[in-house]
């Protein structure tokens, strides 16, 4: 390829980034709305300390729910590394968790949205039915917040993290594993041959080279946790407030964040294929 | 005469395939060897033997000795490090890391020396020194800082040959370090390997047998994983003792 071609191709490189990140920049500024609006709520709410007012115990559900998926996706880097780097092909215990995530990895993550919001409510509703807590008597009741909140150690707060769980890890292992196979063998054979150790190969060459594509496995996988607690969200407001101002923001806030983190992803898989696309860096 | 290289009854297995039988071969210190076979006949994999690369696939069983500068390297007090510094390979296609050409030079040294222990002076020194031998200093003194995979294929050679030196190895092997080059940057390489040959052995495996007569002293003949003759290469290729060897230099297997 002459070098005229390979600066166009440069211009427009730049060009489509920069629309991207116009782009981003205009998702980001009403989230940034919505964040000051939730916060400014939530501490009125507190203040107010009617129990009728209180959002935050679903909402504290939820956030313990994100941040259990996140401990999952950086646990999920960690077993691709271990399969990939260390465990043979042949090995059955590779095969066996290739085979599972294969399974999982395929299932579109509204699917396990749809699961995690239908235990999420469907226990609220039994727990209606046995009388443990006040069937709401009306919109906007305060009742339906509460029978929404779980404390932490009920079977089916575990549930729906397990439903998490299962949704990010093999998200997160498939992706991985790819950005860890996208790293040319001869790279690492020129290593091993230069008398590196598989440590020293790992962290000189194939973390450098993988992890832009570890980043954007990470923040796909964060991405879909988050749209499916906005579904969560969104199916709450919908179904349980009449008033539905700040449980809607809410639901506006985790969809914009699983939509920012998604968009960087993409950029972030775009950089490292520009990179490698460069005609100045042939792929081999 | 010294030998780098011995080996006894060596075979090897991937799985249940045995690409190499019961080869016994002296490789004689400071000079160029070349090594020459039909596609499939275990160049690569002996090859691949003497730095122990080979047991990255996982499905290699090896029987037989092999020593290396004296030292049997399946001994359990080998450390594979040591035996791939003293051990250098150069692939068929130029590989550089996806590095600047200062870093990979320095990247040998830098495995094998604990943290920041080379001074910027030494590093530069080195640099400069392993370019020269190569014959790359003139063209590459500008661009140290550039990333070595966006050199000329040639360059990228030159430049993994040269990445070995540092390490002062004793042993440098080369899987047909030529198949990716022109005609030219052939001969550069070829005309390389003449120069440090004094310096280093070399075994060079080679499906240019017009290369193997320029550059080497000694030639082995391989066929379906069995050494047929190693001689003196005019020797080899003016008067073939076995018929299969002289089959493959008059060109009668494609
Ligand atoms: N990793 C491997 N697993 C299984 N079989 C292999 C492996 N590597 C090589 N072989 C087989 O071993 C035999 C010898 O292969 P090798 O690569 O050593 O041949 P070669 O002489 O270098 O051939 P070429 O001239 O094509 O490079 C071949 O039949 C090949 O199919
Ligand atoms: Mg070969």
């Amino acid at each position: 390829m002459n070098a005229m071609m390979t600066r166009a191709l440069r211009k427009q490189e730049r060009v489509s980034q920069c629309i991207t990140f116009i782009i981003l920049g205009s998702v980001g500024i009403p989230i940034w709305n919505v964040l000051q609006k939730t916060y400014a709520a939530d501490t009125e709410a507190a203040s107010a300390a009617t129990p009728l007012n209180t959002l935050s115990p679903p909402l504290d559900n939820l956030y313990t729910v994100l941040s259990i998926s996140f401990v999952a996706i950086l646990f999920g880097i960690a077993c691709a590394f271990y399969l990939q780097e260390w465990l043979p092909q042949t090995n059955w215990v590779r095969r066996f968790i290739e085979s599972i995530v294969a399974i999982l990895g395929g299932v579109p993550s509204i699917f396990y949205g749809i699961l995690a919001t239908g235990i999420f409510f469907s226990y609220a509703g039994t727990l209606k039915t046995i009388g443990v807590v006040r069937a709401p008597q009306g919109p906007g009741d305060g009742a339906a917040l509460e029978s929404l909140s779980f404390p932490h150690d009920t079977p089916v707060f575990y549930i729906v993290v397990l439903t998490f769980i299962l949704m990010v890890m093999p998200l997160t292992i498939k992706t991985t594993q790819a950005a860890l196979r996208s790293v040319a063998t001869p790279i690492r054979e020129a290593a091993y041959a230069l008398g590196a150790s598989h440590w020293q190969v790992l962290k000189t060459q194939v973390i450098p080279i993988a992890l832009t594509q570890i980043l954007a496995a990470g923040c796909r996988a964060m991405s879909s946790a988050l749209a499916t607690v906005a579904l969560i969200f969104g199916i709450y407001v919908w179904q349980y407030t009449d008033a539905p101002g700040e449980m809607s923001n809410r639901f506006v806030l985790f969809l914009s964040s699983a939509l920012l983190f998604s968009i960087f992803s993409s950029i972030l898989i775009k950089l490292c294929t520009s990179a490698s696309a460069d005609p100045a860096h042939p792929t081999r | 005469m010294n030998h780098s290289i011995e080996t006894e009854n060596l075979s090897l297995w991937y799985g249940d395939f045995q690409a190499l039988m019961d080869v016994s071969v002296k490789i004689p210190d400071g000079q160029i060897t070349s090594l020459i076979g039909p596609s499939g006949c275990g160049k690569t994999t002996l090859l691949r033997c003497f730095n122990r690369v080979n047991e990255r696939y996982g499905n290699v069983t090896t029987e037989g000795k092999i020593e290396v500068l004296g030292k049997n390297i399946y001994d359990a007090d080998v450390s594979l490090p040591e035996l791939r510094k003293a051990v250098g390979m150069v692939f068929q296609r130029p590989n550089p890391l996806p590095i600047s050409v200062y870093e990979n030079i320095l990247f040998g040294l830098r495995i094998h020396s604990p943290m920041r222990s080379i001074t910027r002076a030494d590093a530069d020194e080195i640099v400069e020194e392993a370019l020269k031998s190569v014959f790359l200093w003139t063209d590459l003194k500008d661009k140290l800082k550039t990333r070595a995979t966006s050199l000329q294929l040639e360059q990228q050679q030159k430049l993994c040959i040269a990445r070995l030196l540092p390490l002062k190895p004793k042993i440098i092997l080369m899987d047909e370090p030529c198949s990716a080059l022109d005609a030219k940057g052939t001969r550069a390489v070829e005309e390389l390997m003449e120069i440090l040959a004094g310096t280093y052995t070399f075994i060079i495996v080679t499906h240019n047998m017009a290369q193997a007569r320029r550059v080497s002293k000694e030639c082995i003949f391989m066929f379906l994983g069995e050494l047929i003759e190693h001689r003196e290469t005019q020797a080899l290729f003016t008067d073939p003792q076995h018929e299969k060897t002289s089959d493959y230099v008059h060109m009668r297997y494609g």
